[in-house]
């Protein structure tokens, strides 16, 4: 999942859950205002109460001993007067039932009891208010705070999914620019990616530094293959050219020639892998220029008129159908001849007497393609992903003169062209190389 | 002729020069680039062999001193160093031929015999074998004046080097590696040289014998003027 979508993700829940539990402890924190506030207002009743009491005289309430009471007909509120008989001093509030005496209804209310003195008599005041009353607020509040704060998510899942895009924006170009957007390592100029994010500025730099690392390495790749070439060519050289000498020495006779031409032949064998893998390390260090333009055709017609010899001795037929207008443009035309000549040679190699091999290209969804298919051995399916490793050499191809360097070769070739490279094979049956070369738009 | 040999690796001077001497030329040694600088600035040569990986001196400044000093002399760089560009640089500054090394002491005496061609405009390099007459210039082989036209490429490449190096026997490993030393190739030992000798047999053979080109039992291959 995108970093975008997991950092809004987690914001939502988050919020949703802080707001799930905030409206279910709403009715509780409702509940404790509202007692609160009732509280508050039952006091100030009582102070009201008492002054008006203080003021016109109790005998204004209560004459003859009778008790005094007032509450409206849907008894939301009530207030009662009595003389008090007990002991004890009260000035509480609590929770407590109450029965009318006119309709029978018992209701619970919130009652403040306090009892006072006047003119030597002990009166008990109460004043209540119905609990139904109190609580009615709780759960429209509640659904209206469930509305307005599941809008505000809402809202701020908008704001948080269009910050993280642009916060995240750099990331995005780092991977593109430094990453993925060019040939990977990238060794043009530095460009800086902006941000003020500091965590994609480390980024970027690392990068920077990680490909910094690579080029060097690559240069030192480079001296390397130079000296080691220098290194390995120079005493292949003086060998080669002492036999050489040795060959025209009229004292030499015909059974040392024999033995010097076998020292001949192993020499061309080293001097054969030293060049192959000298030539792989130059490919891979990128030391060839791609500036050819090659016609397609006449490159396949160049291969085959340099190949057409090893032909003969298994008496195979070789067709090449290449449609003849087809440029193969920004190609090193040397890797690019040998890139086929190997292929096909390989078809020659592990085919069958009288085999055939075809050379077919087509153009299929804007890319060229080439495929060459042979009547040969063929390649057993579990092999088939080792064939472009070096020196692997297969059961089947052991009685054949190679080293198994001749598809590493075609493999480094076609990665440096970006060329794709699929092999079908049935085993007896024969093997198809299929090369799709890069589009050209 | 006169060659100066620019070689750091002595052996491979000695081997060098034990060959062209061979070949009837005059040989100079000079192991490093300080005297081969001194020895190019004093004498005239007619091929100047420059060796690009000299301790002390860069090759490439050699070619230029040789190019200004000895405007006469051919220049071919014998180079073992991998560098692509090497290639390109030395043949921009004026070297007339470029042999990688490890390279066969044969391939430098046919290029050196190029050179010498297309210098002094040798016209006529027609030869008589057999009842064949063979054009080295025009590439052709004519038997009774009919041009004989079914000689591939390769085939014709084979007879002039063999030409080329007369009455000297040429293994399949020289050979090969002048038909196709410039391929990148996986196999290391093939007969594919006697399936061309054997086709320019048989081509040539209808017209007449072709026993000018021997078979040299266990070794190889020799044209016999």
């Amino acid at each position: 999942m995108k970093l975008q979508n997991k950092l809004t993700l987690f914001n939502t829940s988050s919020k949703l859950v802080i707001v799930i539990l905030f409206v279910l402890l709403l009715p509780k924190l409702i509940e404790n205002i509202n007692k609160t506030y009732t509280d508050n207002r039952l006091r100030k009743q009582r102070d009201k109460f008492l002054q008006i009491v203080k003021e016109r005289g109790i005998s204004n309430y209560i004459q003859n001993g009778e008790s005094y009471g007032s509450y409206l007909p849907l008894h939301e509120d009530f207030i009662s007067l009595d003389i008090d008989t007990a002991n004890e001093w009260l000035d509480t509030i609590k929770n407590d039932r109450r029965v009318f005496t006119d309709d029978k209804d018992t209701l619970e209310y919130r009652i403040l009891s306090r009892n006072f003195r006047v003119n030597k008599k002990k009166y008990l005041l109460e004043i209540g208010r119905s609990v139904s009353t109190i609580s009615d607020t709780s759960s429209p509040l509640q659904s209206i705070a469930l509305q307005v704060l599941l809008g505000m998510i809402c809202l701020t899942i908008l704001a948080d999914f269009f910050y993280s895009n642009y916060v995240l924006k750099p990331l995005d170009k780092i991977i593109k620019t430094k990453l993925i957007g060019h040939k990977f390592p990238n060794f043009g100029v530095y460009k800086k990616v902006r941000t003020t994010t500091s965590d994609f500025q480390y980024l970027d730099e690392s990068i920077h530094q990680m490909i910094k690392t690579i080029e060097s390495t690559f240069q030192k790749e480079r001296e390397f293959i130079s000296n080691a070439s220098h290194e390995l060519m120079t005493p292949i050289s003086i060998l080669q050219s002492k036999i050489e000498n040795m060959f025209d020495q009229e004292d030499v006779s015909d059974d040392v020639k024999v033995r010097l031409l076998e020292m001949q032949r192993i020499l061309n064998r080293l001097k054969s892998i030293t060049k192959t893998l000298l030539l792989i390390s130059q490919i891979e260090n990128e030391q060839f220029i791609k500036e050819d333009t090659v016609n397609a055709a006449e490159l396949l017609h160049e291969v085959y008129d340099e190949i057409s010899i090893r032909l003969q001795s298994k008496n195979l037929t070789m067709d090449i159908a290449v449609p003849p207008n087809i440029a193969l443009e920004g190609i090193n035309k040397f890797l690019m001849f040998n890139l086929f000549f190997n292929l096909i040679n390989n078809a020659i190699k592990y085919n069958k007497e009288s085999g055939l091999i075809a050379v077919n290209g087509y153009m299929h969804e804007g890319s060229f393609v080439v495929e060459i298919t042979d009547t040969g051995i063929g390649i057993a399916e579990e092999q088939l992903p080792l064939i472009f490793n070096r020196f692997k050499k297969f059961k089947q191809s052991l009685q054949q003169e190679s080293f198994g360097l001749g598809l590493p070769i075609v493999k480094s070739i076609a990665d440096f062209h970006n060329i794709r490279i699929d092999v079908t094979s049935q085993l007896n049956k024969g093997t198809t190389f299929k090369l799709t070369f890069p589009n050209a738009a | 002729m006169n060659v100066l040999i620019v070689e750091d690796e002595k052996s491979l001077a000695k081997e060098l020069e034990i060959f062209l001497t061979n070949g009837n030329y005059l040989c100079e040694i000079c192991y490093d680039g300080k005297s081969a600088s001194q020895k190019i600035g004093v004498n005239l040569y007619d091929f100047i062999l420059i060796d690009l990986g000299l301790p002390d001196y860069e090759g490439l400044d050699l070619l230029k001193e040789a190019k200004k000093n000895n405007p006469e002399a051919a220049c071919i760089i014998l180079t073992a160093r991998a560098e692509v560009y090497d290639r390109i640089k030395g043949l921009d500054l004026g070297a007339d031929d470029y042999l990688p090394k490890p390279f066969s002491m044969l391939e430098l005496q046919s290029r050196m015999q190029a050179i010498t061609r297309r210098k002094f405009g040798l016209k006529h390099t027609t030869l008589m074998l057999g009842e064949f007459s063979i054009d080295l210039n025009d590439r052709s082989i004519t038997h009774n004046g009919t041009q004989i036209n079914a000689i591939t490429k390769k085939e014709f490449d084979l007879i002039a080097y063999l030409i080329l190096h007369k009455n000297r026997t040429l293994t399949r490993p020289q050979l090969s590696e002048h038909i196709w030393g410039s391929v990148v190739n996986d196999d290391y030992d093939s007969n594919y040289i006697d399936v061309h000798i054997k086709n320019i047999r048989k081509k040539l053979g209808v017209y007449a014998p072709a026993d000018w080109l021997e078979t040299v039992r266990g070794l190889g291959y020799k044209i016999k003027i």
